[in-house]
């Protein structure tokens, strides 16, 4: 199933769009989520550690603007967007 | 009571006027007006502005529970709450955050306000990159969100 992955704050420069899409088996977790992230950083941005270190800290927002954890089951096809370290205000 | 909002600076500035009327309560005897605005220096680079990220739908939800939260915490007889946060390109000086408070007493808004402000900076999703003298721009480095 494919996931779209909304891009916020540092995370935004992984990519020239405003969102990146990952292939996912079905009933996926967040943590699969998270490794797949890894991979693209690792495909698309050699050796950015930084880039390696904010997909390791970053929290998951569902559609439904709630912070979903890592053993979250992703039962669907479905927008979640990727909460970088914030720092607002 | 709470107005709540992010606005987009292209399209609207934060209009200290607009708190003002939300506020103003004749149950109300003191009222606090915190802005945030953008400075000039931060960790020894000079700072032209700063671009506001946010994550819209869960930044009004947080600015919601933060008010929940400071009636169930306080429990002040009455607060009013106007929080608006900008979105977009901030320039030096300008206006990136807007907190107003008013409650019965004095003391009651100097807490709700600080409050609030400390509660935005540990769980809102908003993100700064600022932009320094010579073009260069940084994201800033936050906290990880905490699930409440």
């Amino acid at each position: 199933m494919k996931i779209t992955v909304e891009l916020y704050g540092a995370s935004r420069d992984f990519s020239a769009k405003s969102f990146i899409e990952i292939n996912l088996a079905n009933n996926s977790k967040i943590k699969d989520l998270r490794k797949e992230l890894m991979k693209f950083i690792d495909n698309h941005h050699v050796g950015n550690k930084n880039f390696r270190e904010l997909v390791k800290a970053a929290a998951f927002c569902s559609d439904k603007n709630e912070i979903i954890h890592d053993d979250y089951v992703i039962s669907k096809e479905q927008k979640i967007a990727i909460i970088p370290p914030i720092g607002g205000g | 009571m709470i107005h709540c909002n992010i606005l987009d600076v292209k399209k609207e500035k934060i209009n200290i006027s607009k708190a003002q009327k939300f506020i103003a309560s004749s149950k109300c005897g003191a009222s606090l007006f915190f802005m945030g605005t953008v400075r000039n220096e931060n960790n020894n680079k000079k700072v032209t502005g700063i671009t506001y990220d946010s994550h819209d739908g869960m930044v009004k939800k947080s600015f919601q529970e933060i008010y929940e939260e400071a009636k169930k915490k306080f429990k002040f007889e009455t607060i009013v709450v106007f929080i608006e946060h900008a979105k977009g390109y901030v320039a030096l000086g300008e206006t990136s955050v807007l907190i107003a408070v008013a409650c019965k007493h004095r003391k009651e808004v100097y807490e709700v306000s600080r409050f609030i402000i400390e509660e935005i900076k540990k769980r809102t999703p908003i993100w700064k990159k600022e932009h320094y003298e010579g073009k260069e721009t940084e994201w800033l480095k936050g906290s990880p969100v905490v699930k409440q």
